[in-house]
């Protein structure tokens, strides 16, 4: 279970977040949606521990981040997993190594074998078999998004982060990546935790979206609310990006809807 | 690149560099804009490292002197030895150190973030708006800051000399300039002018042409570094071999 | 006021460093020591030092002998050449140029592949993944370091003796046997035996602030390269004045 209360966060004068309170329900794929700088990341990073809210509550799994110790924090840390704007994967490694990262770090790391066939289930699940011995630096934008997923994926995790998933991404590849998270969803059933500005792309992978605007959350709600919105920020997100067809479902604007 | 290949191309860019100074197509305002900052910047570093050398030669030399009862000879070596050597030596360590890296960082961030493309597509060289006014600051800025660099040894040294190891303050003074010539002063101020040189055009050629985004710009800090230093501290024997044998 | 405010960051940097620093020693142990990188970045280190340190320290020493044949020919010692170049070379320079150079080279290449890392996000990545980035960065640098610095060191002494002998017998045309002789009265094994001793003193020094400038950068490739210019600067402003203290303590009467 993830959730905000009353949580404010300012970085020198700028206030970011404002009394924020939210749920994010478990098993459900939720999208954070808003303008650059609203304030998106940083609710990412409070939900891993990255930073601490100024006020108010972030619970993550039963760990309320504010009071949690080192150790509280990284033994919640195990339990997540995050693929991050640029992938963060360390060039010097191969996919391999990058994968099996984080089981090869912990404390009574797997057999060799384990994690072998750990790294290939992971890599066959993201699209990319056979690119073990592959340098990280010599993959596309997004080779390199999927192999960080594997990475995320491999723990095992309860909770999946992603911080704009679709950044730097073509479209058609960012289609691609919009596919695999679907397809993820389906397999793991976890919460998935998504952040973007790609109201198109959050639209197909969530069940429940979230509007932020200048540090508040104007709107939070399952998929088929949140199209008949009102708040002029939604509709301003969705207007020329998305139409609604006949029976409420969402269709692609034409090319007159898209030119206004 | 090989060896060579690089040595060539960093002597096309010099000479390119050359011939815009000489041809007096660059801009006074530049240049004292980047003399001012480089002598803002490291004047506190050269300082930092100069004076607390002074201070250990001023400890050394009182251990070997104290043998033969010779501690008033104290005062000409520390002067002697800083004004030659040490002073000019260690203050472009911290020169190239700390200006020759920040002009790496600058051009490098302008050439990994496409300003000098943009630049040259105005139609504008920037060689000569970005590389020869801030080579021909560094030329000018090296001597003096070892100037102050040396002045700082000797303080250490009379510091250690006088305060901390009881020796005789005015006998330190007066023997201060016993072995040093107008020679001495000369040569430093040449050496220094050409470490200078040097370290200019060592630190624009690695920023101009860094490759490879933020990880290349740190690449090529780090080369200029340690390849100035090289760099001057060969041409440092030649010099030094070159004025004493002259001397003598 | 103009002064008070470069005095007033670094001393709040100075208090970051030590926090640094502490939290980096308290985690130091808390995990297994990681031999096998720590091993390949000796490696790295040593290998990729070695020919650029013994050529600095040469022609340190080419200089140190001619400039003291020169000073001390007038007095007529120029025969003392030998005890000059163990004195100075051997004791103070050799360590500390060696010091520097690693500054410049191991030094800024810390800080910088930190940087970069903050850059890309790797280190917020290494937390997500509940590994301590100040434990998986620093720890594995901070045993080569102290692990190839002393080698590294008296190495360099010798490079530097070696020119030295080479520009006293065959550029100065003095008496090798004597230079040795008064080498010898200058600088004995016990002067490169606290050459090391300081080499660790510096090696730390240096390792801890460049990876501290690394994790601490700005953003953007400015960042990276002012992260990688203090980290030189600083070192070496930092090892010159601990090279005052120690040699006092060891050398002082």
């Amino acid at each position: 279970m993830i959730s905000l209360k009353n949580v404010s966060i300012s970085f020198g004068d700028l206030q970011v977040l404002k009394n924020v309170s939210a749920q994010f329900p478990t098993g459900e794929t939720t999208a954070i949606l808003g303008r650059s700088g609203a304030g998106k990341s940083v609710i990412l990073k409070l939900l891993v521990g990255l930073l601490k809210a100024d006020s108010g509550e972030v619970d993550v799994l039963g760990t309320e981040l504010g009071r949690a110790s080192q150790k509280e924090l990284y033994s919640l840390r195990r339990r997540l997993g995050m693929l991050f704007q640029h992938s963060a994967l360390f060039d010097s490694l191969t996919v391999e190594e990058n994968i099996a990262f984080p089981l090869e770090q912990q404390k009574t790391p797997p057999p060799r074998t384990e994690i072998d066939r750990r790294v290939a289930e992971s890599l066959n699940s993201v699209g990319l078999s056979g690119f073990q011995a592959r340098n990280v630096s010599g993959l596309s934008g997004g080779q390199r998004k999927r192999v960080g997923l594997a990475r995320a994926i491999i723990t095992k995790p309860e909770i999946l982060l992603f911080d704009e998933p679709n950044s730097g991404l073509d479209p058609l590849t960012s289609e691609a990546i919009d596919a695999l998270i679907c397809q993820m969803k389906q397999d793991l059933g976890i919460t998935f935790i998504v952040i973007t500005h790609d109201i198109v792309g959050a639209l197909k992978v969530a069940d429940h979206l979230c509007m932020l605007d200048e540090g508040k959350i104007v709107e939070h709600a399952p998929v088929k609310q949140f199209l008949i919105s009102e708040h002029p920020v939604v509709r301003g997100f969705l207007n020329r990006n998305v139409s609604i067809d006949d029976e409420g479902g969402i269709r692609a604007p034409t090319v007159d809807e898209i030119r206004g | 690149m090989s060896l060579f290949a690089k040595a060539g191309h960093f002597g096309h860019f010099s000479w390119q560099v050359i011939c815009r100074f000489v041809t007096l197509r660059w801009s006074v305002d530049t240049t004292l804009q980047h003399l001012s900052q480089t002598l803002f910047r490291c004047f506190l570093p050269v300082i930092a490292v100069v004076l607390p050398f002074g201070m250990v030669i001023a400890l050394q030399g009182l251990e070997v002197f104290h043998l033969f009862g010779a501690e008033r000879l104290l005062a000409s070596l520390a002067s002697v030895a800083i004004i030659r050597e040490l002073s000019p030596v260690l203050a472009s360590v911290l020169v190239a150190a700390q200006g020759g890296s920040a002009n790496t960082a600058e051009l490098g961030s302008m050439a990994t973030e496409e300003e000098l493309a943009a630049t040259k597509v105005m139609g504008l060289d920037p060689i000569k708006l970005h590389v020869v006014p801030r080579v021909i600051a560094m030329t000018v800025a090296c001597p003096i800051l070892n100037v102050a660099g040396t002045t700082a040894g000797i303080g250490g040294a009379f510091f250690t000399a006088v305060y901390v190891k009881g020796e005789n303050a005015g006998i330190f003074i007066d023997q201060l300039w016993e072995y040093t010539t107008p020679f001495d002063i000369t040569a430093a101020f040449i050496k220094t002018a050409v470490f200078g040189l040097i370290i200019g055009l060592v630190s624009t050629y690695l920023g101009y042409y860094a490759k490879g985004g933020a990880a290349g710009v740190g690449k090529a800090v780090n080369s200029t570094v340690v390849n100035s230093i090289l760099l001057f501290i060969a041409a440092n024997y030649l010099l030094t071999s070159a004025m004493f044998g002259a001397m003598s | 006021m103009r002064v008070a405010g470069p005095v007033v960051r670094a001393l709040a940097a100075t208090g970051r460093f030590g926090l640094f620093s502490s939290r980096f020693i308290r985690v130091m142990f808390q995990h297994r020591p990681p031999f096998r990188r720590a091993l390949d970045e000796a490696y790295r280190i040593g290998v990729q030092s070695l020919p650029v340190l013994l050529t600095i320290a040469a022609f340190v020493g080419t200089n140190l002998t001619m400039q003291g044949y020169h000073a001390f020919k007038p007095m007529g010692g120029e025969k003392m050449v030998g005890m000059f170049v163990g004195l100075a070379g051997v004791r103070e320079l050799a360590p500390i140029i060696a010091a520097a150079m690693i500054a410049a080279k191991v030094g800024t290449e810390m800080a910088s592949r930190i940087a970069v890392m903050r850059i890309r996000e790797e280190i917020d990545a290494l937390s997500v993944m509940a590994v301590n980035p100040h434990w998986y960065l620093v720890t594995p640098r901070l045993m080569a370091t102290i692990l190839v610095l002393p080698a590294l060191t008296v190495l360099s002494i010798y490079g530097m003796l070696v020119a030295s002998y080479g520009v006293a017998v065959y550029q100065l045309g003095l008496n090798g046997q004597e230079f040795l002789d008064f080498l010898q009265r200058g600088a004995t094994v016990t002067d490169l035996a606290y050459g090391a001793m300081k080499s660790l003193v510096f090696g730390t020094i240096i390792c801890l602030v460049s990876c501290y400038c690394g994790f601490y950068s700005k953003p953007g490739p400015r960042g990276v390269g002012s992260a990688t210019n203090s980290a030189v600067v600083t070192s070496a402003v930092v090892c010159v004045m601990v090279n005052y203290i120690i040699s006092e303590l060891v050398y002082g009467r």
